[in-house]
């Protein structure tokens, strides 16, 4: 806590309860005490009085008591040679500012002199209840954040406007009090004809810094009406404040022990203080979200201008209060939807292509600290799709950076796989693969209607947004469209590509404490439950460990929980008893145990979503695959539909298992059983897809031979067809330890 | 004979109570029940099903003679048929604003106002307000429905997972129950019930709707979810324990069966009394399966269903 802003507020809040007790000693002398007190067409008598204490004001005598409460919080302003963390007595001088700041508008009410007419203009005073519950439903549902309590006045007209256009366009409300020197933002607005009032969602409480405490009473009241909370229950009011109304306050211009005692109020019920000025900082997390009091001063915000410093500081202010931006339309001109998504442009309707064969195309997502991305920012390097000729085939580099609280370096692979969706989206766009073989086509009508290069970024900055909000804040991406370029990121890209390939590898089973549960066919398949760990993926391909994870960081209650391993029952097999207790809490009871590597003891049941079904060949002593695209029959003498009956809606069948193709190239690919060694056919098409990588696993397993061994479809349908084929070619399942 | 002792299940869980109507309106409470459906000599079953009669806000165009016949020219006011829908033994008027859609009328809130004002004044009884279907246009007429019938403690809905805050944050200000419904799907109806009380809503101002499928048409799947809603809210998941509600009316009113009168096989029988058993036997599965609220069209199916549940009640 600095001490600077402690010691102000301290002394900013003597003095406003010493000016609270003087108005409020007149007003008895001079009215009385059954004069009534209220603000106008709003519940909850003074609310932030009602909310911290419980205690109902309706006349002027009610004040005594909340005023003595007052003085009874603040502690005396700290003396030059003391040294101590002061934040409990600033917090308590703030909200004792707030009770005394409410007892003179209540005061300033009976007189008749709120709401404030200044200079021919009548300020708003407190917020209405029509109003309040119109917009507490929007902030509960979210299309509008919270509110910007604005006090001060900007460094220059023309500034005053831009911040406050600035948040209206990010759909905050905007308050505003208070005044530098005389002079206000609402002074500022008005000379430049800004509309202010409810339709406009600007609130001019007062041109005072005590008129703030409006902003206060109205997230007490929106805490009463949408939080469910009780008069009194002022940890409840608070909470609901810090976590659910998106509000933060900042001040334009000078600040005095007044306003840092009111900022100490603000504070409390979580919202952090911006200034535009030279302030102490207080940037360590806790009562607020994140920094409390920020200092930004003005001159000092990069930009051209006013109006983009302006713009940043809005931007700033954003960050600090956590606040997520959602755009509701992509803004390209073309149509936009899961419609277009698998549209094929075909060379006489080809504009331009990106990538493919003799081309060069990378896409690449990278995550960097919150200052050096810049939100919204779409830089196309290099020319434009209309600078070449049709038909070019057009060198491309696409890079994201993307900044956020949440986000995490292993969430970059999972956030640039969403590109190829994205970007399919767009009407007359072709988007395929990813990474550095990424292959996008612009078709001739897109062109035409307008699509161009720097589009992919808008699409790209909209969706991640959309999508991806609770872990990335900002987003900005350049696209390179020059061959060098290009070339030489590529090769940077790749060194990343390798990079998280070699993390992934290293990513263990042992290495984690956590797996992840998929739920997500549970509609259909109600008593199955995937259990994803780091070296076996979700056996319907989709779901790494990795994506799981950055599932639940968006989607907290979705279908992908985290499942803590426990105690390891047995490290061959893979049975531990967090697995298998929330297995059984989540199977409906139906499931007791599995376990992960094992086909033979408990295998992990499945859904019916499965790339590849395992079964058990007694006969070879080993086991064969068949692949959801593979519609031959097989050797057990079922094809995979047959299987599926067999094995899909989460029964668990020893003998019989579905996993991913990945899985095959697993360090845990069945263990127990063998591993590797053990496979006596394989769906051909697997076999192909997977030539590469399964001819390493040979190798790594000291069996670099054993790919020719393994039959198919093309050799055998019958296990009298496949046994001598496994004689001749010497098949090591044949001489191993028997499976059953 | 040897005696065969009736297995007791041992329930940890129950069924949440909620409450509907009240302050000067007539109160009625669903839910509470300790066991599986009128399993009477197993655990406590303390609230009879309710029957909810559709009333809506404009005439419909595309119902069927018969429910036309059966209910006359109140069908053009809401208020009138309210009324009228009490005489027909109605506990709860379903009331539909389904003129709010943008190929119905595209009425607005201050016609929602109005029409939700001219019901609740009436009739007594406690209402369930349902929007068109229609995301932004539900989120506009049942904003202005709540407010209307502020402190009356109407259910309103649909409230879904695109929706649920607004509708939340409505039921919250104005002291409501919200319907969370979803597509046929246990998960998918607890994670709406979570996310409804991450909000902020008390967790016994909600009713579930877990979408209805009629007689012949997913009514078996229907009746499994919400069978399994039942078993793991008894066994103790607060969160999938919240009373029922069916829309068995509408999803039996709209199959084949109901409609046709012509060109079906004789042994299909009088076109009339096929629709009633329709929507009385798709309405006495649902609340076999664990229904608190079923929503019907015909009164005469009201009149069956509620010998049913008479019957069922039965200790």
């Amino acid at each position: 806590m600095s001490r600077f802003i402690a010691t102000s507020a301290i002394r900013g809040a003597h003095g406003i309860l010493k000016e609270a007790e003087a108005l409020l000693k007149d007003a008895l002398e001079k009215l009385g005490p059954d004069i009534p007190v209220a603000f106008p067409a709003t519940a909850y008598y003074l609310p932030v009085i009602y909310g911290f204490t419980g205690h109902k004001v309706e006349k002027i005598g009610d004040l005594v008591w909340p005023l003595e409460h007052a003085k009874s919080l603040l502690a005396p302003v700290p003396k030059e040679d003391l040294w101590l963390p002061y934040l409990g007595e600033t917090l308590d001088a703030g909200v004792a500012t707030l009770f005394a700041e409410e007892i003179v508008e209540g005061i300033r009410f009976a007189q008749g002199k709120q709401p404030e007419m200044r200079n021919g203009y009548r300020y708003n005073g407190p917020i209405d209840d029509v109003q309040m519950r119109s917009w507490g439903i929007q902030m509960v549902d979210g299309s509008m954040p919270g509110f910007a309590a604005i006090i001060g006045c900007a460094k220059s007209n023309e500034v005053a406007v831009k911040i406050v256009r600035e948040l209206q366009s990010k759909g905050q409300l905007v308050f505003l009090s208070g005044n530098v020197k005389g002079r206000s933002i609402v002074d500022q607005l008005l000379e430049e004809g800004v509309d202010l009032g409810y339709h406009t969602f600007t609130v001019p409480f007062g041109s005072d810094t005590i008129s703030a405490v409006y902003a206060l009473g109205y997230a007490t009241r929106a805490a009463f009406s949408f939080g469910n909370v009780k008069p009194g229950d002022i940890r409840q009011v608070l909470l609901y404040n810090k976590f659910r109304c998106f509000a933060f306050a900042l001040a334009l211009g000078h600040v005095d022990d007044l306003k840092y005692a009111t900022a100490a109020g603000a504070i409390t019920y979580g919202f952090p203080v911006i200034a535009d000025t030279v302030i102490p900082n207080i940037l360590p997390t806790g009562v607020t979200r994140y920094e409390h009091v920020v200092s930004i001063p003005f001159d000092d915000i990069p930009g051209r201008d006013d109006l983009e410093r302006a713009e940043r500081l809005v931007q700033r202010c954003i960050e600090i209060r956590g606040i997520k931006i959602k755009i509701p339309t992509v803004p390209i001109p073309v149509a936009y939807g899961p419609a277009f998504e698998g549209e094929v442009i075909r060379r006489e309707n080809l504009h331009a292509e990106f990538g493919g064969k003799g081309g060069m195309c990378f896409e690449w997502l990278t995550m960097k600290d919150m200052e050096e991305v810049e939100d919204g920012k779409i830089e196309v390097v290099g020319p434009e799709v209309d600078a070449f000729e049709e038909g070019t085939n057009i060198p491309l580099g696409i890079v994201v950076e993307v900044a956020g609280r949440k986000m995490q370096k292993d969430f970059e692979p999972v956030l640039e796989r969403q590109i190829h969706h994205f970007v399919n989206g767009a009407e007359g766009i072709q988007h395929m693969a990813q990474r550095d073989i990424t292959w996008i086509r612009f078709s001739k009508s897109a062109v035409q209607r307008g699509f161009r290069i720097k589009h992919l970024g808008d699409i790209l900055h909209a969706n991640l947004h959309n999508d991806f909000g609770a872990i990335v804040d900002k987003i900005q991406i350049t696209l390179y469209t020059e061959h060098d370029r290009v070339e030489a990121l590529k090769e940077e890209a790749r060194a990343v590509y390798h990079e998280r390939d070699e993390r992934i590898r290293d990513l263990t089973d042992e290495a984690v404490d956590t797996f992840y549960s998929c739920t997500l066919c549970q509609s259909f398949a109600p008593n199955h439950v995937c259990v994803i760990n780091p070296e076996r993926t979700g056996l319907c391909g989709g779901y790494t460990w990795l994506d799981c994870r950055a599932a639940l960081e968006i989607k907290p209650t979705g279908p992908n929980q985290p499942v803590p391993k426990g105690g390891c029952l047995d490290p061959v097999k893979g049975e531990w008893e967090g697995v298998n207790s929330f297995l059984y809490e989540h199977s409906n009871r139906s499931v007791e145990r599995f376990t992960i590597y094992s086909l033979m003891d408990a295998p992990m049941t499945t859904c019916g979503c499965c790339e590849c079904v395992m079964v058990i060949i007694p006969e070879a002593n080993g086991v064969m695959i068949v692949n959801r695209e593979d519609y031959s029959m097989t050797p057990c003498g079922m094809t995979f539909t047959t299987l599926m009956g067999t094995i899909g809606g989460g029964l668990q069948t020893p003998g019989m298992m579905g996993h991913s193709k990945l899985y095959l190239t697993s360090k845990k690919f069945i263990p127990v059983e063998g591993g590797i060694r053990r496979v006596v056919w394989l769906s051909k098409n697997v076999k192909e897809e997977f030539a590469e990588q399964l001819r390493e696993v040979c190798e790594r397993e000291g069996v670099p031979d054993l790919m020719d061994k393994i039959a198919d479809g093309t050799i055998a349908t019958t296990v009298e067809e496949l046994l001598p084929f496994l004689e001749e070619k010497g098949h090591p399942a044949l001489t191993m330890e028997p499976l059953i | 004979m040897p005696v065969v002792e009736v297995p007791i299940e041992k329930w940890t869980g129950k069924v949440k109570e909620v409450r509907l109507g009240g302050n000067g309106r007539r109160s009625e409470v669903v839910g509470g029940e300790a066991t599986l459906p009128f399993l009477h000599f197993e655990g406590s079953f303390p609230n009879r099903p309710l029957i909810a009669i559709d009333v809506r806000d404009c005439e419909p165009r595309d119902w069927s003679p018969h429910l036309v016949a059966a209910w006359g020219d109140v069908l053009a006011d809401p208020g009138a048929w309210a009324r009228k829908a009490v005489e027909f033994g109605a506990d709860i008027i379903a009331l539909s604003l389904r003129s709010a859609h943008p190929e119905e009328g595209n009425t607005g809130a201050d016609e929602a106002r109005r029409t939700v004002d001219k019901v609740l004044s009436a009739v007594d009884l406690p209402l369930v307000i349902t929007g068109p279907g229609v995301a932004e246009k539900d989120n506009e007429v049942l904003v202005a429905a709540s407010e209307v019938a502020k402190g009356q403690r109407v259910a309103l809905g649909n409230c879904e997972e695109k929706n649920h805050r607004t509708i939340a944050a409505a039921c919250i200000a104005d002291g409501h129950v919200a319907i969370a419904k979803t597509p046929i799907e246990i998960n998918l109806a607890k994670q709406l019930n979570i996310l409804l009380c991450d909000v902020g809503l008390s967790p016994d101002s909600i009713l579930l709707d877990p979408t209805t499928g009629a007689l012949g048409y997913g009514i078996e799947y229907t009746y499994s979810v919400m069978e399994r809603l039942r078993l793991a809210g008894l066994g103790g998941d607060a969160m999938t324990a919240m009373p029922m509600i069916c829309t068995a009316g509408e999803e039996s009113w709209r199959q084949k069966e109901s409609k046709v009168s012509e060109g079906v096989p004789e042994a299909w029988g009088d076109p009339l009394e096929r629709a009633l058993i329709w929507e009385g036997v798709t309405a006495s599965m649902l609340i076999a399966a664990g229904a608190n609220i079923v929503v019907l069209r015909h009164p005469r199916t009201v009149e069956r269903v509620k010998a049913v549940i008479d019957k069922l009640m039965r200790v």
